[in-house]
Protein backbone atom coordinates (compact mmCIF):
# COMPACT_ATOMS: atom_id res chain seq x y z
CA UNK A 1 0.00 0.00 0.00
CA UNK A 2 1.63 3.24 -1.10
CA UNK A 3 0.30 5.29 1.84
CA UNK A 4 2.21 3.26 4.42
CA UNK A 5 5.48 2.22 2.83
CA UNK A 6 6.91 0.97 6.12
CA UNK A 7 3.93 -1.00 7.32
CA UNK A 8 4.72 -4.63 7.90
CA UNK A 9 2.29 -6.63 5.84
CA UNK A 10 0.43 -9.30 7.71
CA UNK A 11 -0.61 -11.69 5.06
CA UNK A 12 -3.63 -13.15 6.74
CA UNK A 13 -5.17 -9.99 8.15
CA UNK A 14 -4.35 -7.34 5.61
CA UNK A 15 -7.36 -6.07 3.69
CA UNK A 16 -7.69 -7.34 0.17
CA UNK A 17 -6.42 -4.67 -2.21
CA UNK A 18 -9.19 -3.89 -4.59
CA UNK A 19 -8.87 -2.18 -7.91
CA UNK A 20 -8.20 -2.61 -11.57
CA UNK A 21 -4.96 -4.32 -12.41
CA UNK A 22 -2.57 -1.43 -12.84
CA UNK A 23 -1.50 -0.71 -16.44
CA UNK A 24 2.18 -1.37 -17.01
CA UNK A 25 4.24 1.71 -16.25
CA UNK A 26 6.23 2.72 -19.31
CA UNK A 27 9.95 2.36 -18.85
CA UNK A 28 9.63 0.11 -15.84
CA UNK A 29 7.82 -3.09 -16.62
CA UNK A 30 7.46 -5.94 -14.21
CA UNK A 31 6.19 -9.15 -15.69
CA UNK A 32 3.65 -10.53 -13.27
CA UNK A 33 1.45 -13.49 -13.93
CA UNK A 34 -2.04 -12.14 -14.38
CA UNK A 35 -4.78 -14.36 -13.06
CA UNK A 36 -8.14 -13.99 -14.64
CA UNK A 37 -9.98 -15.69 -11.80
CA UNK A 38 -9.74 -17.53 -8.49
CA UNK A 39 -9.26 -20.90 -10.17
CA UNK A 40 -6.23 -19.48 -11.95
CA UNK A 41 -4.68 -18.50 -8.61
CA UNK A 42 -5.41 -21.90 -7.10
CA UNK A 43 -3.96 -23.70 -10.11
CA UNK A 44 -0.86 -21.53 -9.95
CA UNK A 45 -0.38 -22.44 -6.26
CA UNK A 46 -0.62 -26.15 -7.10
CA UNK A 47 1.60 -26.00 -10.16
CA UNK A 48 4.27 -23.76 -8.63
CA UNK A 49 4.66 -26.38 -5.89
CA UNK A 50 4.62 -29.18 -8.45
CA UNK A 51 1.69 -30.87 -6.78
CA UNK A 52 -0.96 -33.05 -8.37
CA UNK A 53 -4.48 -31.67 -8.61
CA UNK A 54 -5.90 -35.10 -7.94
CA UNK A 55 -4.03 -35.79 -4.70
CA UNK A 56 -3.08 -32.48 -3.08
CA UNK A 57 -5.20 -31.78 0.03
CA UNK A 58 -6.84 -28.55 -1.08
CA UNK A 59 -7.15 -27.46 2.56
CA UNK A 60 -3.36 -27.05 2.60
CA UNK A 61 -3.67 -24.34 -0.03
CA UNK A 62 -5.90 -22.09 2.07
CA UNK A 63 -3.04 -20.08 3.59
CA UNK A 64 -1.27 -19.61 0.30
CA UNK A 65 -4.47 -18.55 -1.43
CA UNK A 66 -5.42 -16.01 1.24
CA UNK A 67 -1.86 -14.66 1.26
CA UNK A 68 -2.01 -14.23 -2.48
CA UNK A 69 -5.35 -12.46 -2.21
CA UNK A 70 -3.95 -10.13 0.45
CA UNK A 71 -0.99 -9.05 -1.63
CA UNK A 72 -2.37 -8.85 -5.16
CA UNK A 73 -4.97 -6.49 -6.56
CA UNK A 74 -8.26 -8.05 -7.54
CA UNK A 75 -10.75 -6.73 -10.03
CA UNK A 76 -13.64 -5.34 -7.97
CA UNK A 77 -16.21 -6.98 -10.19
CA UNK A 78 -14.76 -10.39 -9.46
CA UNK A 79 -14.04 -9.94 -5.77
CA UNK A 80 -16.97 -12.08 -4.62
CA UNK A 81 -15.80 -15.08 -6.65
CA UNK A 82 -12.29 -14.78 -5.22
CA UNK A 83 -13.67 -14.55 -1.69
CA UNK A 84 -16.04 -17.48 -2.26
CA UNK A 85 -13.15 -19.79 -3.12
CA UNK A 86 -11.23 -18.49 -0.10
CA UNK A 87 -14.20 -19.34 2.14
CA UNK A 88 -14.41 -22.84 0.67
CA UNK A 89 -10.72 -23.45 1.29
CA UNK A 90 -10.88 -22.16 4.83
CA UNK A 91 -13.85 -24.37 5.58
CA UNK A 92 -12.02 -27.39 4.14
CA UNK A 93 -9.03 -26.52 6.27
CA UNK A 94 -11.06 -26.10 9.47
CA UNK A 95 -12.73 -29.42 8.80
CA UNK A 96 -9.36 -31.12 8.37
CA UNK A 97 -8.23 -29.70 11.72
CA UNK A 98 -11.13 -31.23 13.61
CA UNK A 99 -10.12 -34.29 15.61
CA UNK A 100 -11.89 -37.54 15.09
CA UNK A 101 -14.12 -38.45 12.26
CA UNK A 102 -14.53 -36.01 9.45
CA UNK A 103 -18.19 -35.10 9.09
CA UNK A 104 -19.51 -36.05 5.70
CA UNK A 105 -20.19 -33.21 3.34
CA UNK A 106 -23.81 -32.21 3.03
CA UNK A 107 -25.13 -33.24 -0.32
CA UNK A 108 -28.47 -31.51 -0.42
CA UNK A 109 -27.49 -29.30 -3.27
CA UNK A 110 -26.56 -26.41 -1.03
CA UNK A 111 -23.42 -24.35 -1.49
CA UNK A 112 -21.49 -26.61 0.87
CA UNK A 113 -17.94 -26.82 -0.48
CA UNK A 114 -16.96 -30.21 -1.72
CA UNK A 115 -13.31 -31.03 -2.29
CA UNK A 116 -14.05 -33.39 -5.17
CA UNK A 117 -16.16 -30.79 -6.92
CA UNK A 118 -13.44 -28.18 -6.52
CA UNK A 119 -10.87 -30.59 -7.97
CA UNK A 120 -13.15 -31.25 -10.90
CA UNK A 121 -13.53 -27.54 -11.52
CA UNK A 122 -9.75 -27.12 -11.35
CA UNK A 123 -9.23 -29.84 -13.94
CA UNK A 124 -11.83 -28.29 -16.20
CA UNK A 125 -10.33 -24.87 -15.75
CA UNK A 126 -6.84 -26.18 -16.51
CA UNK A 127 -8.12 -27.54 -19.80
CA UNK A 128 -9.68 -24.18 -20.65
CA UNK A 129 -6.57 -22.28 -19.64
CA UNK A 130 -4.30 -24.49 -21.74
CA UNK A 131 -6.60 -24.12 -24.73
CA UNK A 132 -6.64 -20.37 -24.20
CA UNK A 133 -2.83 -20.35 -24.18
CA UNK A 134 -2.69 -22.39 -27.36
CA UNK A 135 -5.16 -19.99 -28.98
CA UNK A 136 -3.18 -17.02 -27.68
CA UNK A 137 -0.10 -18.21 -29.55
CA UNK A 138 -2.11 -17.97 -32.77
CA UNK A 139 -3.70 -14.61 -31.94
CA UNK A 140 -2.86 -12.31 -34.85
CA UNK A 141 0.21 -14.47 -35.59
CA UNK A 142 -0.91 -15.14 -39.15
CA UNK A 143 -4.25 -13.49 -39.72
CA UNK A 144 -6.17 -14.30 -42.86
CA UNK A 145 -7.82 -11.40 -44.59
CA UNK A 146 -10.95 -11.19 -46.61
CA UNK A 147 -10.96 -9.19 -49.79
CA UNK A 148 -13.44 -6.35 -49.66
CA UNK A 149 -15.40 -6.29 -52.90
CA UNK A 150 -15.13 -3.18 -55.03
CA UNK A 151 -17.36 -1.65 -57.61
CA UNK A 152 -15.21 -2.79 -60.51
CA UNK A 153 -15.89 -6.42 -59.58
CA UNK A 154 -19.50 -6.22 -60.55
CA UNK A 155 -20.21 -6.74 -64.19
CA UNK A 156 -21.70 -3.55 -65.63
CA UNK A 157 -25.06 -3.59 -67.39
CA UNK A 158 -24.89 -3.91 -71.17
CA UNK A 159 -24.90 -0.51 -72.86
CA UNK A 160 -27.72 0.13 -75.38
CA UNK A 161 -27.04 3.14 -77.61
CA UNK A 162 -29.70 5.84 -77.29
CA UNK A 163 -30.79 8.10 -80.17
CA UNK A 164 -29.57 11.68 -79.53
CA UNK A 165 -33.03 12.91 -80.56
CA UNK A 166 -34.20 11.77 -77.14
CA UNK A 167 -32.01 14.40 -75.53
CA UNK A 168 -33.49 17.17 -77.68
CA UNK A 169 -36.96 15.91 -76.90
CA UNK A 170 -36.25 15.96 -73.19
CA UNK A 171 -34.89 19.51 -73.48
CA UNK A 172 -38.03 20.62 -75.35
CA UNK A 173 -40.14 19.08 -72.61
CA UNK A 174 -38.22 21.04 -70.01
CA UNK A 175 -38.67 24.29 -71.93
CA UNK A 176 -42.44 23.77 -71.95
CA UNK A 177 -42.53 23.91 -68.16
CA UNK A 178 -43.10 27.54 -67.04
CA UNK A 179 -40.41 29.16 -64.92
CA UNK A 180 -41.26 28.90 -61.25
CA UNK A 181 -42.42 32.12 -59.64
CA UNK A 182 -39.91 33.89 -57.45
CA UNK A 183 -40.49 32.95 -53.83
CA UNK A 184 -41.94 35.65 -51.56
CA UNK A 185 -39.30 37.58 -49.65
CA UNK A 186 -38.46 35.88 -46.43
CA UNK A 187 -38.98 37.69 -43.18
CA UNK A 188 -35.84 37.49 -41.14
CA UNK A 189 -35.66 38.60 -37.56
CA UNK A 190 -33.29 41.51 -37.08
CA UNK A 191 -30.15 40.28 -35.56
CA UNK A 192 -28.25 42.27 -33.03
CA UNK A 193 -24.78 41.06 -32.28
CA UNK A 194 -22.38 41.82 -29.52
CA UNK A 195 -19.95 43.30 -32.05
CA UNK A 196 -22.63 45.65 -33.35
CA UNK A 197 -23.41 47.00 -29.89
CA UNK A 198 -19.73 47.30 -29.01
CA UNK A 199 -19.37 49.44 -32.11
CA UNK A 200 -22.34 51.57 -30.94
CA UNK A 201 -20.78 52.04 -27.53
CA UNK A 202 -17.40 52.91 -28.95
CA UNK A 203 -18.96 55.38 -31.36
CA UNK A 204 -20.84 57.03 -28.49
CA UNK A 205 -17.70 57.31 -26.40
CA UNK A 206 -15.64 58.57 -29.29
CA UNK A 207 -17.60 61.83 -29.18
CA UNK A 208 -17.14 62.97 -25.60
CA UNK A 209 -14.94 60.25 -24.17
CA UNK A 210 -17.70 59.33 -21.72
CA UNK A 211 -21.32 58.41 -21.91
CA UNK A 212 -24.21 57.62 -19.54
CA UNK A 213 -25.34 54.02 -19.93
CA UNK A 214 -29.00 54.73 -19.10
CA UNK A 215 -29.22 57.20 -22.01
CA UNK A 216 -27.91 54.58 -24.40
CA UNK A 217 -30.32 51.98 -23.09
CA UNK A 218 -33.23 54.41 -23.39
CA UNK A 219 -32.50 54.67 -27.10
CA UNK A 220 -32.83 50.90 -27.59
CA UNK A 221 -35.87 49.71 -29.52
CA UNK A 222 -36.22 46.14 -28.30
CA UNK A 223 -35.54 43.96 -25.32
CA UNK A 224 -32.91 42.06 -27.30
CA UNK A 225 -31.13 45.25 -28.15
CA UNK A 226 -31.19 46.27 -24.47
CA UNK A 227 -29.75 42.98 -23.38
CA UNK A 228 -27.03 42.90 -26.00
CA UNK A 229 -26.06 46.48 -25.24
CA UNK A 230 -25.68 45.61 -21.58
CA UNK A 231 -23.63 42.53 -22.48
CA UNK A 232 -21.48 44.66 -24.80
CA UNK A 233 -20.82 47.00 -21.89
CA UNK A 234 -19.76 44.10 -19.70
CA UNK A 235 -17.56 42.75 -22.50
CA UNK A 236 -15.78 46.11 -22.81
CA UNK A 237 -15.29 46.17 -19.03
CA UNK A 238 -13.82 42.72 -19.21
CA UNK A 239 -11.47 43.83 -21.95
CA UNK A 240 -10.59 46.83 -19.80
CA UNK A 241 -11.51 49.18 -22.61
CA UNK A 242 -13.95 51.15 -20.44
CA UNK A 243 -14.14 52.24 -16.87
CA UNK A 244 -17.57 52.18 -15.23
CA UNK A 245 -18.59 54.50 -12.44
CA UNK A 246 -21.77 54.96 -10.45
CA UNK A 247 -21.68 57.54 -7.68
CA UNK A 248 -24.97 56.70 -5.97
CA UNK A 249 -27.51 53.90 -5.89
CA UNK A 250 -29.68 53.97 -9.05
CA UNK A 251 -27.71 56.98 -10.20
CA UNK A 252 -26.32 57.42 -13.71
CA UNK A 253 -23.77 54.78 -14.79
CA UNK A 254 -20.96 56.54 -16.52
CA UNK A 255 -18.80 54.71 -19.05
CA UNK A 256 -15.44 56.19 -19.75
CA UNK A 257 -13.08 55.03 -22.43
CA UNK A 258 -9.68 53.97 -21.13
CA UNK A 259 -8.08 54.50 -24.49
CA UNK B 1 -11.03 -28.49 -69.05
CA UNK B 2 -13.53 -30.80 -67.43
CA UNK B 3 -16.83 -29.56 -66.11
CA UNK B 4 -15.76 -30.00 -62.49
CA UNK B 5 -12.70 -27.81 -63.09
CA UNK B 6 -15.06 -25.40 -64.75
CA UNK B 7 -17.30 -25.36 -61.71
CA UNK B 8 -14.34 -24.90 -59.36
CA UNK B 9 -13.13 -21.94 -61.42
CA UNK B 10 -16.63 -20.47 -61.37
CA UNK B 11 -16.87 -20.81 -57.60
CA UNK B 12 -13.44 -19.28 -57.15
CA UNK B 13 -14.57 -16.27 -59.19
CA UNK B 14 -17.95 -15.93 -57.49
CA UNK B 15 -16.39 -16.06 -54.03
CA UNK B 16 -13.79 -13.56 -55.22
CA UNK B 17 -16.45 -10.94 -55.97
CA UNK B 18 -18.95 -11.93 -53.28
CA UNK B 19 -19.58 -9.21 -50.74
CA UNK B 20 -20.32 -11.77 -48.01
CA UNK B 21 -19.74 -15.46 -47.29
CA UNK B 22 -21.98 -17.63 -49.49
CA UNK B 23 -23.83 -20.69 -48.26
CA UNK B 24 -23.62 -24.13 -49.82
CA UNK B 25 -27.23 -23.81 -51.01
CA UNK B 26 -26.56 -20.48 -52.72
CA UNK B 27 -23.46 -21.82 -54.41
CA UNK B 28 -25.32 -24.93 -55.59
CA UNK B 29 -28.01 -22.73 -57.11
CA UNK B 30 -25.47 -20.42 -58.75
CA UNK B 31 -23.63 -23.38 -60.22
CA UNK B 32 -26.89 -25.09 -61.20
CA UNK B 33 -25.71 -28.34 -59.67
CA UNK B 34 -26.97 -30.50 -56.81
CA UNK B 35 -25.96 -29.41 -53.34
CA UNK B 36 -23.69 -32.40 -52.79
CA UNK B 37 -21.77 -31.75 -55.99
CA UNK B 38 -21.34 -28.10 -55.08
CA UNK B 39 -19.98 -28.98 -51.68
CA UNK B 40 -17.64 -31.64 -53.02
CA UNK B 41 -16.29 -29.15 -55.55
CA UNK B 42 -15.80 -26.50 -52.85
CA UNK B 43 -14.04 -28.92 -50.52
CA UNK B 44 -11.84 -29.96 -53.43
CA UNK B 45 -11.08 -26.34 -54.26
CA UNK B 46 -10.18 -25.63 -50.64
CA UNK B 47 -7.83 -28.58 -50.60
CA UNK B 48 -6.26 -27.60 -53.91
CA UNK B 49 -5.60 -24.02 -52.81
CA UNK B 50 -3.88 -25.28 -49.67
CA UNK B 51 -1.90 -28.02 -51.43
CA UNK B 52 -0.63 -25.79 -54.20
CA UNK B 53 0.56 -23.29 -51.60
CA UNK B 54 -1.49 -20.51 -53.16
CA UNK B 55 -1.82 -17.04 -51.66
CA UNK B 56 -5.49 -17.50 -50.95
CA UNK B 57 -7.50 -20.08 -49.06
CA UNK B 58 -11.11 -21.11 -48.97
CA UNK B 59 -12.52 -20.69 -45.46
CA UNK B 60 -15.57 -22.54 -44.22
CA UNK B 61 -17.72 -21.78 -41.19
CA UNK B 62 -20.81 -23.91 -40.66
CA UNK B 63 -22.36 -23.92 -44.10
CA UNK B 64 -20.79 -20.72 -45.44
CA UNK B 65 -17.69 -20.24 -47.58
CA UNK B 66 -15.40 -17.31 -48.25
CA UNK B 67 -12.01 -16.65 -49.78
CA UNK B 68 -9.27 -15.24 -47.58
CA UNK B 69 -5.54 -14.71 -47.73
CA UNK B 70 -3.33 -17.61 -46.70
CA UNK B 71 -2.05 -17.56 -43.13
CA UNK B 72 1.47 -18.16 -44.47
CA UNK B 73 1.58 -14.69 -45.97
CA UNK B 74 -0.27 -13.03 -43.08
CA UNK B 75 2.81 -11.64 -41.44
CA UNK B 76 4.17 -10.05 -44.62
CA UNK B 77 0.70 -8.79 -45.53
CA UNK B 78 0.57 -6.86 -42.29
CA UNK B 79 2.87 -4.27 -43.83
CA UNK B 80 0.24 -3.58 -46.48
CA UNK B 81 -2.92 -3.97 -44.43
CA UNK B 82 -1.62 -2.24 -41.33
CA UNK B 83 -3.27 -4.05 -38.47
CA UNK B 84 -2.17 -2.88 -35.07
CA UNK B 85 -4.84 -4.45 -32.96
CA UNK B 86 -3.88 -5.31 -29.42
CA UNK B 87 -3.58 -8.97 -28.49
CA UNK B 88 -6.44 -10.47 -26.51
CA UNK B 89 -6.08 -10.64 -22.75
CA UNK B 90 -5.76 -14.01 -20.98
CA UNK B 91 -9.32 -13.58 -19.68
CA UNK B 92 -10.69 -12.89 -23.15
CA UNK B 93 -8.76 -15.84 -24.56
CA UNK B 94 -10.23 -18.15 -21.93
CA UNK B 95 -13.76 -17.08 -22.69
CA UNK B 96 -13.08 -17.32 -26.42
CA UNK B 97 -11.58 -20.80 -25.98
CA UNK B 98 -14.70 -22.01 -24.18
CA UNK B 99 -16.96 -20.62 -26.90
CA UNK B 100 -14.75 -21.92 -29.71
CA UNK B 101 -14.44 -25.46 -28.40
CA UNK B 102 -17.93 -25.88 -26.92
CA UNK B 103 -20.05 -23.88 -29.33
CA UNK B 104 -22.86 -23.26 -29.26
CA UNK B 105 -22.63 -22.47 -25.56
CA UNK B 106 -24.16 -20.10 -23.05
CA UNK B 107 -22.59 -17.45 -20.88
CA UNK B 108 -23.39 -19.62 -17.87
CA UNK B 109 -21.10 -22.33 -19.21
CA UNK B 110 -18.30 -19.82 -19.73
CA UNK B 111 -18.81 -18.48 -16.20
CA UNK B 112 -18.81 -21.95 -14.68
CA UNK B 113 -15.70 -23.19 -16.46
CA UNK B 114 -13.74 -20.02 -15.75
CA UNK B 115 -15.00 -19.70 -12.18
CA UNK B 116 -15.65 -15.98 -12.62
CA UNK B 117 -18.27 -13.73 -14.08
CA UNK B 118 -17.58 -13.44 -17.81
CA UNK B 119 -20.16 -10.85 -18.77
CA UNK B 120 -17.59 -8.17 -19.49
CA UNK B 121 -15.13 -10.28 -21.50
CA UNK B 122 -17.94 -11.88 -23.47
CA UNK B 123 -19.30 -8.45 -24.37
CA UNK B 124 -15.87 -7.34 -25.52
CA UNK B 125 -15.68 -10.45 -27.72
CA UNK B 126 -19.11 -9.65 -29.14
CA UNK B 127 -17.99 -6.10 -29.77
CA UNK B 128 -14.93 -7.33 -31.67
CA UNK B 129 -17.24 -9.63 -33.63
CA UNK B 130 -15.21 -12.68 -32.66
CA UNK B 131 -18.35 -14.30 -31.27
CA UNK B 132 -22.02 -13.84 -32.11
CA UNK B 133 -25.37 -14.95 -30.82
CA UNK B 134 -26.37 -18.04 -32.75
CA UNK B 135 -29.70 -18.77 -31.09
CA UNK B 136 -31.24 -19.66 -27.78
CA UNK B 137 -31.21 -22.88 -25.82
CA UNK B 138 -34.56 -24.48 -25.16
CA UNK B 139 -34.14 -24.54 -21.40
CA UNK B 140 -35.71 -22.35 -18.71
CA UNK B 141 -34.75 -18.75 -19.28
CA UNK B 142 -33.95 -19.52 -22.89
CA UNK B 143 -30.29 -18.46 -22.48
CA UNK B 144 -28.48 -16.99 -25.47
CA UNK B 145 -26.16 -19.36 -27.30
CA UNK B 146 -22.85 -18.06 -28.61
CA UNK B 147 -20.64 -19.25 -31.44
CA UNK B 148 -17.53 -18.02 -33.22
CA UNK B 149 -17.44 -16.03 -36.46
CA UNK B 150 -15.48 -15.69 -39.67
CA UNK B 151 -13.64 -12.81 -37.98
CA UNK B 152 -12.48 -15.36 -35.39
CA UNK B 153 -11.18 -17.71 -38.10
CA UNK B 154 -9.48 -14.80 -39.88
CA UNK B 155 -7.83 -13.48 -36.76
CA UNK B 156 -6.41 -16.84 -35.74
CA UNK B 157 -5.44 -17.90 -39.26
CA UNK B 158 -7.82 -20.86 -39.36
CA UNK B 159 -9.40 -22.29 -42.49
CA UNK B 160 -12.19 -23.91 -40.49
CA UNK B 161 -12.99 -24.91 -36.92
CA UNK B 162 -11.41 -28.28 -37.62
CA UNK B 163 -8.05 -26.45 -37.66
CA UNK B 164 -8.37 -25.36 -34.03
CA UNK B 165 -5.31 -26.41 -32.05
CA UNK B 166 -6.15 -29.62 -30.29
CA UNK B 167 -5.71 -29.76 -26.58
CA UNK B 168 -3.75 -32.46 -24.79
CA UNK B 169 -5.97 -31.82 -21.78
CA UNK B 170 -9.11 -32.50 -23.75
CA UNK B 171 -7.78 -35.93 -24.62
CA UNK B 172 -6.72 -36.66 -21.04
CA UNK B 173 -8.85 -39.59 -19.85
CA UNK B 174 -8.14 -38.64 -16.24
CA UNK B 175 -10.33 -35.63 -16.56
CA UNK B 176 -13.21 -37.91 -17.34
CA UNK B 177 -15.52 -35.01 -17.82
CA UNK B 178 -17.41 -33.55 -20.67
CA UNK B 179 -15.13 -30.55 -20.46
CA UNK B 180 -14.26 -30.28 -24.08
CA UNK B 181 -16.12 -32.47 -26.52
CA UNK B 182 -14.34 -33.12 -29.79
CA UNK B 183 -15.07 -30.95 -32.76
CA UNK B 184 -16.64 -30.26 -35.16
CA UNK B 185 -18.88 -28.36 -32.85
CA UNK B 186 -20.67 -26.90 -35.82
CA UNK B 187 -22.22 -30.30 -36.39
CA UNK B 188 -23.03 -30.99 -32.74
CA UNK B 189 -26.71 -31.92 -32.41
CA UNK B 190 -27.42 -29.14 -29.96
CA UNK B 191 -31.09 -28.21 -29.67
CA UNK B 192 -30.78 -24.78 -31.19
CA UNK B 193 -33.80 -22.64 -31.66
CA UNK B 194 -32.76 -20.00 -34.12
CA UNK B 195 -35.71 -17.76 -33.19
Amino acid sequence: MPAEPFAIPEATTAPIPVGQAAPPTPGFEVQLEVFSGPLGVLLHLIESRQLDILTVPLADLADGYVAHLATNPVDTRQLSEFVAIAAQLILLKSRSLLPGEVPAAITDGSEEPDEGELRRRLLEYRAVRDLARALGLRDLAAPMQRREPRESDLPSAPVIPLPPAQLAQAMAGLAAIPEPEAPPPEVVAREITLAMQIAVLQAAMAVGGRVVLQQLLAACRSRTELTVTLLATLELVRRRQVRVEQRELFGPIILESTA
Amino acid sequence: MSTSDDLAAFYEAVLFIAERPLTGAELAELGRVPRLQAEATLANLAEQLAEDGRGIRLQRLDDAWQLATAPEVGERLATYAARDEPRLTPAALEALAVVAYRQPCTRGEVDRLRGVDSDYVLRSLLHRRLVVEVGRRDTPGRPILYGTTFAFLERFGLTSLDDLPSSPAAADPEIGIDALPPLPAALAPEPVDAG
